[in-house]
């Protein structure tokens, strides 16, 4: 089921590739929410009990509803344009992202030998956590480097699971919290940029220099 | 829970309190009050007068004792000068920032008192986040373009670092698989315990993790940008806790899972990467004193020198760890001085840019002889501090196994010396075109005592040797089994 799971984690990363809308990102990123909350509720099937059902139910609140609304509302309040001017062509892109995903498959089938892994999350993860850095780096509008940033954490979170580290319900809680706060400022920052430098791009950013 | 109320609630509660409470006064008496008792407690904490108890998560080491108290420090006398800082004259816009000023510093001693109180990886990693969240507002207090672009790009880089570090932990856990650390929790003394049944691939993968990671934050090269534009950005109060703490804060967390791998087969290779990340920072810093032209990017680079002198003790070791244990002390006093000077600098002149400040010490006397002392401080003029902890590091360096790195530093030092003074001299004694500056006597300022205090305490400190903060220091390094 994790494996599954995982794989259709992999093609949501895909689909972020090759899309040119904004918002698509937006629902990309609750499909992976959903995902993810899913993963953490698999252990309770068997065995239910109230209290471990709190994370995965606030982190449906926080990764499916509360961060994605949020980014959609900035979307619409800022009025940003929907379709986004890739500076390397979805072409180019999505060869590099199969390349990237092979190798990290290669490599962590190679680790699970060292060390007992689940291969397909811990890849799956892994890969989230590359293509979150390449649409920092490759697109220039500043809400998909947040995107971009979300789907990093969302790779560290199933990333996190295939190493099945528990790390306890307070700190797991207080993570959740900490990106939520990340993107909330991030909001807020990009609107006061609309305001500064009236665009949302990258290359506004540039006085700060030597 | 005393302690805890005090290191982190009571933080807490006053940071809910400067949110309800207009009054900027107001504000300031509580965030005060709140910083003496935090100074005090760390103080006795230190002296090992106080026996502490702290909850889960939580504990107090050797480590632990020395970083925090530094922070108090740093943070106290930040507080005390806000006021007066705030006071004066700022564009209109500006004005929305003091609002929050309080509430934030409140919320970052908060949540840097857990980040250095932590036991847990985890719950040091969720500190170390906040302390990002409740400084990146605080960089964007004078709501112009740089402040709003140096704000983004630091909470943007830092954020990334940070989750970066989180792959880290996640290997170290890793790395504990198939030993008995496996499903237990991630609390440091524990990992340190067992450091030797760990599996040393992932090991030495979670440590360039956190280390790049946690870079952003320290500003070691090559991840130092993010860190100058905001320190050169934010107001002088801001960069003075910046370069003072935060910076440590980050090390802090290097130097847990440091000690971690210090009993294992990786230890030599997380000490050359210290040192690769400590020589780059010199290089980077050595080169853009160079070209630098606002005069806080260059107490900003001088940060990256500092912080990479430290990396390079500690990766060292010997000597030269102790020597960079006490120029974390030296180098955050420093700073604060520094940094205030700066602040009374462009508070005066209304520029960072060095070609647009003269005679600093016509139109500003006071500011202008404090500033030489500190610049003094900084390069390691004797009795200043600085001068006894790079004697230390040099001498360590000397000693190892490495003793040709002591050329490259001191070339990299002797550059970095002639051209931060070139600079610092020349806003201070070259005459400008500019008359009107020159008329006026300067007033004794709140933070003119500020500099003489710490001055005379960075003297204190090298002069006197206390016994305790070399007992605490030699104990530090027992923890990190370092020979002396």
């Amino acid at each position: 089921m994790e494996n599954v799971l995982s794989i259709l984690f992999c093609l949501s990363l895909f689909y972020v590739v090759v899309t040119s809308r904004v918002k698509a990102y937006v629902t990309v990123l609750r499909f992976q929410g959903i995902i993810l909350s899913v993963l953490l509720v698999i252990p309770f099937i068997y065995n239910f009990s109230i209290f471990g059902i709190i994370l995965p139910a606030t982190l449906l609140l926080v990764k499916v509803f509360l961060i994605p609304g949020y980014i959609n509302k900035v979307i619409l309040d800022l009025d940003i344009k929907r379709r986004i001017e890739p500076p390397i062509q979805q072409m180019i892109f999505l060869p590099l992202v199969i390349a990237t995903m092979i190798i990290v498959f290669l490599a962590s089938s190679i680790l699970s030998k060292i060390t007992e892994l689940d291969v397909i999350p811990f890849a799956s993860g892994f890969s989230a956590i590359i293509i979150g850095i390449y649409l920092i780096i490759f697109r220039r509008k500043l809400i998909i480097h947040v995107c971009g940033f979300l789907i990093l954490e969302n790779g560290i979170f199933l990333f996190g699971t295939a190493v099945a580290s528990e790390l306890p319900m307070m700190i797991e809680l207080g993570t959740l919290l900490d990106i939520f706060v990340v993107v909330f400022l991030m909001g807020i920052a990009l609107n006061r940029i609309r305001g500064t430098f009236a665009g949302f791009e990258a290359t506004h950013l540039g006085r700060l220099k030597d | 829970m005393l302690e805890f109320s005090i290191f982190i609630l009571i933080p807490l509660a006053s940071a809910g309190l400067c949110y309800l409470i207009k009054n900027l006064r107001v504000q300031y008496a509580i965030s005060l009050f709140v910083s003496t008792i935090h100074l005090g407690l760390s103080l006795a904490v230190f002296l090992g007068l106080h026996h502490t108890l702290l909850p889960t998560f939580f504990g107090v080491d050797s480590l632990s004792k020395f970083f925090i108290l530094i922070l108090s420090n740093v943070y106290f006398w930040v507080v005390l000068v806000s006021y007066s800082y705030l006071k004066r004259p700022v564009m209109p816009r500006a004005e929305e920032g003091k609002r929050f000023y309080f509430m934030l510093l409140n919320f970052y001693l908060a949540a840097n008192s857990a980040a250095m109180l932590s036991s847990h990886f985890g719950m040091y990693w969720v500190a170390a986040e906040a302390t990002t969240l409740s400084v990146a507002p605080l960089i964007y207090f004078y709501r112009n373009e740089e402040s709003l672009e140096a704000m983004w790009k630091y909470l943007f880089l830092v954020s990334i670092g940070i989750a970066f570090a989180f792959i880290g932990i996640l290997l170290l856990t890793l790395s504990a698989k198939g030993t008995s650390l496996a499903g237990g929790q991630l609390f440091f003394w524990e990992f340190i315990r067992k450091a030797g049944q760990l599996n040393p691939i992932w090991l030495k993968a979670s440590f360039v993790f956190i280390f790049v990671g946690l870079s952003t934050k320290i500003g070691i090269a090559p991840m130092h940008s993010g860190d100058i534009d905001a320190t050169s950005n934010a107001p002088s109060p801001i960069a003075a806790l910046m370069s003072g703490s935060l910076r440590l804060t980050a090390l802090l967390g290097v130097l847990r899972i440091f000690q971690i791998i210090r009993p294992t087969s990786s230890f030599e290779f997380a000490k050359t990467l210290l040192i690769i990340g400590a020589l780059l920072s010199l290089f980077v810093a050595f080169v853009f004193m160079f070209r630098v032209n606002n005069y806080k990017r260059l107490l900003a680079y001088s940060s990256v020198e500092h912080l990479g002198l430290i990396s390079l003790g500690l990766g060292i070791g010997g000597l030269a760890f102790v020597g960079a244990l006490y120029h974390a002390i030296y180098n955050s006093i420093t700073k604060v001085v520094l940094f205030l000077m700066a602040g009374n600098i462009h508070s005066r002149f209304k520029s960072r840019e060095v070609d647009k400040i003269r005679s600093v010490l016509n139109v500003l006397p006071k500011t202008g002889w404090l500033f030489i002392l500190a610049f003094m401080a900084i390069s390691g003029i004797p009795p200043l501090g600085i001068f006894f902890s790079e004697i230390k590091i040099f001498e360590g360096i000397l000693f190892s196994d490495k003793p040709y790195l002591l050329a490259v530093v001191m070339f990299f030092l002797l550059f970095i010396f002639v051209n931060m003074g070139k600079i610092i001299f020349t806003m201070l004694y070259k005459k400008g075109d500019d008359d009107k500056l020159q008329s006026g006597v300067e007033k004794f300022e709140l933070t003119h005592f500020v500099a003489i205090v710490l001055l005379i305490l960075l003297v204190a400190i090298a002069v006197a040797a206390p016994d305790k903060v070399n007992l605490n220091i030699i104990d530090i390094a027992k923890d990190f089994g370092v020979k002396l």
